[in-house]
Parts: C-alpha cells; structure tokens; sequence
C-alpha cells in the first residue's frame, strides 16, 4: 500500500505544475470558471489544447501503436487534477472516451481517421447520448436508425448536448433495431456536426454554460461511420460513461474552493469578530475538509483500480462520482451559508466573498449530480453490480 | 499510488477473520452481553497465541512490531465480528501509553505481559459530567510523602474488573499525570455500569488511594500528551472498526433485501431501499480508504493530527447512519433482539460516543485547519 506517487509519479506532476504556471493563459485559465471552462469555444482555448499536445500528454494511456505512450492511466489522472487546480480546460471527451472506445472497438477506418487528429488536438465532440424520453436512462434512447443503402438514416432528437454548438463530431446513439430488447437494440455513429440534417438550438442554463438541442432531419451516416458491432452501442456507452464520471468529474476544482473558503474563513469577521471562531462555520469546515478526504479516497481507490487494466472499473467510478459530485455541491451550500447574506453577490463583483465564487459554483455545480449519468443512475449500479440487489427496478 | 495490500497484510486479515468468525459468532456475542467480564477466555487466548495481542506492542518487549495498518486490518475484522475484547484498552491504549512514554521498569513489567495477554490494563479516563478534553480529567491525585493521594471517580473504564493495572489520567500540581493504578489497592471500588453495547464497563471510585511515585508514567505534567498520542493511533483503529460493523450490518442487510418479498418482490427490488443500501455501501469504502491513509500515514512516520480524527469522525458517524439505515430496511424484525443487525446498530452509536465524540472531532479538525 501507498498513497504517495512513485518518484516518476511525482516528478510528472511537478513538471505539469510548473508548466501551467509558465503558460499561464488569462482567458483559457480564468479561475472563477472552474472546470466547465472547457466548454467555452474560444481560439485561445483550442491553442492550449494544441500546446497540450505538443507535450504529447494527450493519450498517454493509449496503446503506442495508436500514438499513445502506454504509460498507466495515473499519469492522465495527474494532469486531470493539476488542469482542473489550475482552472485549466480538461483534456476533453476525445482522448478519454471516444479515443479509448475506438481503440476497444473501433474500424481500422475509424481509428485512422479520428485517432491522430484526437491527439493532436484537432478535433471536438460532442456526446449525444440523452434524449427528452430518455434522460439517465442510456438503454430507452429513441433516436431511429433506419438501414438504408451503404449507410443509416437518423431521425428524431438529441437533448443535454454540451459541446454541440461549437463541436466538429458527433458521437451518437440511436437505435438500429427496433425489436430487439433496450439494451440490445443500440448502435454508436459519428456524424460531422456541419451535417445539412443536424440542427442545433442552445439552451442556456443557470451557470454559465450552454446546453443544446439537437435535431436529426434524415442524417445519412455512412456504414463505416458506425462504431464497432451493431447492436453493441449500450455496451460501449456504458464503458465510456464509466471513462467519463472520471475524466470530466476531477476533483481538484472542489478541492480547490475548499482551500478558497478556508483561506477567506480565517480572515473574514462579523460583527467586528471572527467567523473562524463560530462554532457552527468551525463544525462546517471540519466536515468539508473530512468529506474532501474520503473522496480524494474514493478516487485515488478508482485510479488504483484503473491501473490494473481490463475493463474500466465501474463499481469505484460509480461511487465516487456519486459521492463527490454531492460533495461539490455540498461544499457550495455551505460557503454560502458561511457567507450570508454576502453570499448572494453575483459571481464577478468586488463586493462578494471571493468575488462571488460560491455565488457561480452554487448555480453551477447542480449539473454535476445530473451529467454523465445521474445519482440515481449511480445507485442503480452500485445497487445491482456491487450489492448483488435485484434488476427489476 | 497503490491500495494493494501486501502478501503478509492480506494473511492478517484472513487470519483474523477466521479466528473471529470461529470464537465469536453471533452466540457467543449475545452470550458475553452484560457479562462482568466481557470476554472469552478461548478467544483472548487465540488472539494471544496467533500473535494478535502483541502485533503493535515493539518486538523487544515481546510483540510483533507491527505498524498502526496491520492493525487497522485486524480492527476492521473485530468490528465485522462484534468481537468483544479487551484488545483495544489493554494493548492498544495501555500498551501505547506505556510504549511512548514509560520508563524502562515498567516497559519491562507490562508490555511483555500486555503482548502475551497474561496482563490486562485499562485506562481510567472519563468522569462522570466531565468532558473529553484535559480540563475533564479533574480526579485529584495529591502530593503526599514520596507517593500521591487519589481521590475522585472514572466512568467508562472498560473490563476494569479484569484489570491488572488501571492507567488513571489524575490532576496534579503539574497538570496531568498517569499513574499505573492496582485496582486492588485499597480504596479502589468498583460496580458495572450498563450500557447501550452491553459491553463490560465500570464506574470506578478512588477514595484516599494510595501510589508510589514509581508508578507515575514519564515526567510530571506529560500526562495528557502522551494519552493523546496513544489516542490519535486509538482512533484509526476504532474507525477501522466502524468499517468493519457498518459493512458487515450491509453485508447481512443486502442479503435481506434478497429474500425477503413484500408487494410480490424482493426488498431489494426496490429503489427506494435500494439506493439507501448504495449509499451506505460508497460511504463504507470511502471511510475504509481514509482509514487506510490514516494508519498508513502513521506507519510511514507523518503526522495524523488532521487524518486520525477525521477517519473517526466520518466512519463512526457512517457506522451510526448506515445501521439506523439497515434497522429500517429490516422493519419489524430488526428491532427484535432475536434478529442480529440490532446488535450492530447498538454498537455503533456507542462507538461514535465513546473516545472522542462527534463533536470533540469536529473541533480537533477544525484546530488543525483554521487554527494553524
């Protein structure tokens, strides 16, 4: 047992560290826009994303013949948790989900096509999985996949897709057979975002970000288009979904507004005393700092787990993702309750707490319980997978 | 970064678990409820023949040497089992104490005794309306001729009427002292106190007691530092105990909700129970992990100040939610005293009370993080 980094371990994490701060980057590194930061679409971002590849840390876990170094998946944990400390985009879907899902599963074709251009940092996507029908449940997605001559044709609707006003591919589930069972009837595709048929409206939500819709007016994808064998698209999406919880749902940034929240607590007074001595915000405190611990456990538990190989761990992804992401939330509830009635002070002002910070992370962190698979979808799983319970839920 | 245990770790959980799986079902922890001595002779020696009663006591003085992880292990399986023990007073506590801070005589008096389990000590620490910090521990101990005078009285003093020795946390001029008590002494009494555990616990009366200054552990006034450092290793087992009873209440929970149907369904089938099981199920191995770092922190020689109490703040507060939990899950069965998940349910919120509370935790984090 160890909880500390081997010395090549720490060394990487050192050199990532040093050269975020030597490319520090205002617009791509604002620090009040936390992790969502890469959902912006801006120039300055898709050049870091480049410079981030001219380190060649993208992929690193990839196989080398596919251009990846075949270094542990611990060393892409690192750099997930030194970008999101230093309010830094994340690596994205690319290399973590659809990279690693076409290296299990996908075309020669597909491979060539998509793999380089993920490593160079020269393509975006977006994840089109949720459906107004369908919500957290992946297996009751609707979207029709009719086979038509050399290819699929795509019709229906798309909601919750994060990146699809700004992404190059799609990376879609729809169902290509419509007797077989939920589960079984599934198939991925990847579609240009350009496609004439793909219509995109925006939805703004209550953080900062833009969340979209998405229409399918008969999109014609091509045979070679789909991902691996059809029917199998539940599979492949339920491994990519536990790549996800991990990739997208870092730490760091909680950890990091802990750190914040502390620091303004020792200094911050009311009523011309000190709000570190109320026992109430000492209690608080006490309890964010200890539930940061177990879940900086819980995923130090999955990274372990992940290094071993095979197929993503899903029990440990599950259960710390459903146990941080409350946390985040938790430990915005409770600056805020700190705080008081400051703590209202939209993000950005000067007269906020740490510039409103909590004020935006309050509003933003409520997507974390819902994107990637639901709480309840969590539970779902740990129920079923780690527990042995009964399906028939 | 690495959770794996070693070939040996693993050997002392199997090992543990068999030997509490064999001498401490669940027949024979009913049986050693209330009972004045609280624990099996047939186990104690066990444990003291496989080596467990010695594993933390130094190798010179008879024991394994073993670090606080291999401990933590063992904790996890005791709690698994509910087995009742005076493991934790006696080498844990005494032995800690003694190893940090007494002097050679009386090292070479107890730890070799404490590792066979020939001898049995206790802390007498809490009174009665007092709290858990020093200003608690208010029982005189006076000056007198080359000796000290005790007067005062301990509650929660575990398996003292098996005690060879009480280790007595007194007030002296210089603060706090230990003093290694003989429970026989005159002006020692003692009557058992029940509790919420059924456990072995006494209310001890000192009254013109008498002691050498021999029996004075380390300098005067060093009293509470070293019981607290005995404490801050202490705790991290107790979590790792907690681990054990919340999983094992789990354990036979989810294997309930199995079988049992209500509505033409399993239990289990239901969401609405089935989610509380999963989240109960995340917070046990998230404690497990902190409990891990914790005991492997201190074997690797750094601080636990922060670590320590937050592994038992958050696993006996989960020990307490996850069996409330299961108790519900059961219905009307699991508030029957035939049925077992009671027994853990007791168990924990007494666990979460005793050794520091929730809130005494709380504020110990709270000086780490705000304070420094």
């Amino acid at each position: 047992m160890d909880f500390d980094f081997t010395p090549e371990e720490q060394a990487f994490a050192d050199k990532v560290d040093k050269w975020l701060v030597d490319n520090h980057d205002p617009v791509v590194m604002d620090p009040t826009r936390e992790n969502f930061t890469q959902l912006a679409d801006t120039p300055e971002r898709r050049a870091f994303m480049k410079k981030l590849a001219a380190q060649r840390w993208l992929g690193m876990s990839w196989p080398k013949e596919y251009g990846g170094q075949e270094i542990e998946g611990v060393y892409e944990y690192i750099l997930n948790e030194a970008l999101a400390k230093h309010s830094a985009p994340q690596i994205g879907k690319g290399v973590g989900i659809i990279g690693k899902t076409l290296i299990r599963h996908g075309s020669d074709f597909l491979k060539k096509e998509f793999l380089p251009k993920i490593l160079n940092a020269e393509v975006e996507f977006a994840v089109g999985y949720s459906e107004p029908q369908a919500g957290s449940d992946a297996a009751n997605m609707q979207l029709k996949a009719d086979k038509v001559e050399g290819g699929w044709n795509l019709n229906g609707q798309k909601i919750w897709t994060t990146s699809a006003h700004f992404a190059d591919w799609y990376w879609v589930g729809a169902r290509t057979d419509q007797d077989a069972s939920k589960h079984t009837g599934l198939s991925l595709f990847l579609i240009p975002m350009k496609d004439k048929g793909l219509e995109v409206v925006s939805l703004p939500t209550i953080g900062k970000d833009t969340t979209n819709q998405v229409f399918f007016n008969d999109v014609f994808v091509p045979d070679e288009y789909m991902v691996g064998t059809p029917g199998m698209g539940f599979q492949y999406i339920s491994e990519a979904l536990d790549l996800e919880r991990f990739t997208m749902f870092t730490l760091s940034p909680s950890t990091e507004r802990a750190r914040l929240l502390i620091e303004w607590a020792k200094e911050a007074k009311r009523d011309d005393r000190q709000i570190k001595d109320d026992p109430n915000v000492r209690r608080l405190i006490a309890r964010i700092v200890t539930d940061q611990a177990v879940a900086k456990g819980l995923s130090v538990r999955f990274v372990c787990a992940a290094r071993k190989g095979g197929k993503p761990p899903t029990i440990q992804s599950s259960q710390y993702k459903l146990f941080a992401t409350a946390l985040s939330q938790r430990v915005c509830k409770d600056a805020l309750d700190i705080q008081g009635a400051a703590g209202q002070i939209r993000e950005g002002q000067d007269e906020g707490p740490i510039r409103g910070r909590f004020e935006g992370a309050y509003r933003a962190t409520v997507v974390e319980t819902i994107g990637g698979g639901s709480s309840e979808i969590q539970k779902n799983i740990i129920a079923r997978r780690h527990l042995g319970l009964p399906k028939n839920f | 970064m690495n959770l794996d245990f070693s070939e040996e770790q693993q050997m002392i959980t199997d090992m543990a678990r068999a030997m509490f799986e064999e001498h401490s079902d669940m027949d024979a922890v009913r049986k050693l409820e209330d009972d004045p001595k609280g624990y099996s002779d047939g186990l104690w020696k066990q444990m003291a023949e496989s080596g467990l009663l010695g594993l933390t006591i130094p190798a010179e003085h008879g024991g394994g040497g073993q670090s606080l992880l291999e401990a933590a292990l063992v904790y996890e399986e005791l709690g698994r089992a509910l087995a009742s023990v005076p493991h934790f007073v006696s080498a844990i506590m005494s032995g800690g104490m003694l190893t940090e801070a007494g002097n050679d005589a009386q090292k070479g008096a107890w730890l070799p005794k404490i590792a066979t389990g020939e001898a049995i000590l206790t802390p007498a620490w809490l009174e009665p309306d007092r709290g858990y910090g020093p200003v608690g521990v208010q029982l005189a101990a006076k000056a007198d001729g080359d000796g000290f005078v005790l007067n005062g009285t301990k509650q929660h003093v575990y398996f003292a009427s098996s005690a060879d020795r009480l280790i007595v946390l007194a007030r002296t001029d210089a603060g706090i002292d230990l003093f290694l008590v003989d429970p026989k002494a005159g002006g020692v009494e003692m009557r058992q106190i029940l509790s919420q555990s059924a456990d072995a616990q006494y209310r001890v009366t000192f009254s013109n007691v008498k002691v050498s200054a021999d029996d004075r552990i380390s300098a005067a006034g060093s009293g509470w530092a070293t019981f607290e450092t005995a404490m801050y290793d202490g705790i991290v087992l107790l979590a790792a105990q907690a681990v054990g009873g919340a999983n094992k209440a789990l354990d036979i929970t989810a294997d309930y909700c199995k079988i049992r149907t209500q509505f033409d369904k399993p239990l289990g089938a239901f969401q609405a129970l089935a989610h509380y099981l999963a989240d109960a199920s995340t917070r046990i191995d998230g404690g497990r992990v902190l409990v891990h770092e914790a005991a492997w922190s201190r074997a690797n020689g750094r601080s636990i100040r922060r670590l320590a109490p937050m592994a038992k703040l958050f696993c006996c507060e989960t020990y307490a939610d996850a069996t409330r939990m299961c108790e519900q899950l059961w219905g009307g069965v699991g508030f029957t005293l035939e049925y077992d998940v009671q027994l853990y349910f007791r168990r924990s919120k007494q666990l979460q009370l005793s050794w520091w509370d929730t809130p005494y935790l709380e504020e110990l984090v709270a000086v780490d993080v705000l304070d420094s």
